[in-house]
């Protein structure tokens, strides 16, 4: 486990990574950091327009409960499917350097995932000033989820961005699987109005139980059920270590085939 | 005691695609343009480094130099052999890593030197003096964007320099900034390594070599061809060597 004594030592390459990328995203514009949370806040206003006065249905504050689901979902398909490049985009510092090529990965994953959370900054916002109003005890669960899913996230960009060195391909057919994975995942529905004979798809589909959660929390207001949430875990937790195993024998190489 | 570098019977092949079809249709029509020829860089070479030694690694080029080096600071892995380092490496190869235009050189230095594997207490307790080897206080909190080519250079260097590595292997990048400053970096490369740093060293400037390494090892083919403390001597057979290669490539024509 020397690896992550090593990662562990390159910390600060990390943090100042995933500071980079969060500051210089916005570096330039006017509003810099206050885009973080401008641009989520004009996504809800959006969706509240579309889905309040242009295509009303059913679901009580429908924009909330597509917004809870849609945050942590982009979180996850930018992992999957921006991250597998996150070697390649660095290949000049890979192919001259040497650094844990493990800190690619992580750093990418971690600022997307800061970036979620400051996400979620504007949802409490929304809720409380919308007079939904947050559950105290359901909110205790949020960190647990996030953490699921920031498991399985990196998990699964380990092994995506190795994969992509070797394999350019790889990464448009990423885009078009997350794509297509999101509507197996009750992002824009719940999983109730999907047909029962293809239900089972959903459930075999670890980013289920999560987005799950996060609605169960934020939108209804209730303890997620956290016997899914344990699959998942446990689906994130493989993922995780099988990732790290086979980003470990693949970087080997990485100098050579960039 | 033990040598700081120690590298035993170690090989490398790379892999020379004749035509690299990359794409799915060209890997399923054309199997047989994928072959390639593995060439050997290294072929079983062994040497060892002390602790505060000077190493300079000459020959001509594609013979190997800078694939040690890869394989030193692991970059690159050996197919056969075994390679040991002890302590800190740090490898000017590459100079202002991550570097991100539009944030100031302060901010630049916090990030190039947390890649190579500094703290923020450590980068905290060397920033004056990078800055001042830099020679760019006056310009340190404008971004880099607005630096000139070798003010870049400057502050990317500084930051290398200042690593407080135990081995630090430095790949031809000794041409930074004007004449000036590049005597300063060599000042200062010759007090660390009189203060016990160890230093491999790959360039075409013998001149460099001469100045600096206390050993010249001189590569040919992927072999070692000659491994000695007398770097004026292995030097002038350098010399020699590349001179009749010259006249032999033009009495060819």
């Amino acid at each position: 486990m020397k690896i992550w004594y090593e990662l562990y030592r390159y910390r600060e390459m990390i943090f100042s990574l995933v500071r980079r990328d969060l500051k210089g995203r916005y570096k330039g514009s006017a509003l810099g950091f206050l885009w973080t949370f401008l641009n989520p806040l004009l996504q809800l206003l959006i969706y509240t327009f579309v889905f309040s006065i242009v295509m009303r249905n059913d679901v009580k504050d429908y924009y909330l409960f597509l917004f809870v689901a849609l945050v942590p979902w982009i979180f996850f398909s930018s992992c999957v499917a921006g991250g597998a490049s996150c070697i390649w985009s660095q290949k000049e510092m890979v192919k001259k350097i040497y650094f844990p090529r493990e800190v690619l990965p992580i750093s990418f994953v971690l600022s997307q995932f800061v970036n979620m959370c400051l996400c979620f900054l504007v949802i409490f916002g929304v809720l409380i000033f919308s007079g939904r109003g947050i559950d105290l005890i359901a909110i205790l669960y949020l960190p647990v989820v996030l953490v699921v899913e920031f498991l399985l996230a990196l998990g699964i960009t380990m092994i995506t961005s190795a994969c992509t060195v070797y394999f350019r391909d790889l990464e448009y057919i990423l885009s078009i699987i997350t794509m297509g994975w999101q509507f197996l995942t009750p992002v824009m529905y719940s999983v109730e109005i999907v047909p029962k004979k293809i239900q089972f798809i959903f459930y075999t589909n670890p980013m289920t139980s999560i987005i799950e959660a996060y609605r169960d929390i934020l939108y209804i207001g209730k303890i997620p059920r956290l016997s899914s949430l344990g699959i998942a875990f446990l689906i994130g937790s493989f993922l995780f270590l099988f990732g790290t195993m086979v980003f470990e024998k693949l970087q080997m190489r990485f100098a050579e085939e960039l | 005691m033990s040598p700081i570098i120690r590298v035993e019977k170690v090989s490398k092949k790379f892999r020379i695609y004749s035509d690299k079809g990359s794409t799915l249709k060209e890997r399923l029509l054309f199997k047989k343009r994928r072959t390639y020829k593995e060439q050997i860089v290294l072929n079983n070479i062994s040497f060892t480094v002390e602790k505060g030694e000077a190493v300079g690694l000459i020959g001509q080029n594609g013979c190997g130099k800078s694939t040690t080096l890869k394989l030193l600071s692991r970059i690159m892995y050996p197919e056969q052999g075994n390679i040991k380092v002890l302590g800190r490496v740090s490898s000017l190869i590459e100079l202002g890593a991550g570097f991100h235009p539009d944030m100031s050189g302060r901010e630049n230095i916090f990030i190039n030197a947390s890649i190579f594997g500094l703290t923020r207490k450590e980068i905290e307790e060397r920033l004056n003096a990078i800055i001042e080897f830099s020679e760019l206080q006056n310009y340190i909190d404008n971004p880099v964007r607005t630096y000139s080519s070798g003010m870049y250079m400057r502050l990317a260097f500084s930051v290398a320099i200042h690593v407080s590595a135990d081995v630090l292997l430095i790949d031809e990048i000794l041409a930074v900034g004007d004449s000036n400053f590049q005597e300063k970096c060599f000042q200062k490369l010759k007090e660390l390594n009189k203060n016990g740093l160890t230093i491999v060293l790959v360039s075409h400037d013998l001149g460099s070599v001469l100045n600096l390494c206390q050993r010249a090892l001189w590569l040919e083919q992927g072999m070692i061809y000659e491994n000695s403390n007398q770097v004026q001597y292995v030097i002038d057979r350098y010399m020699e060597y590349m001179e009749k290669r010259k006249n032999k490539l033009i009495g060819e024509e």
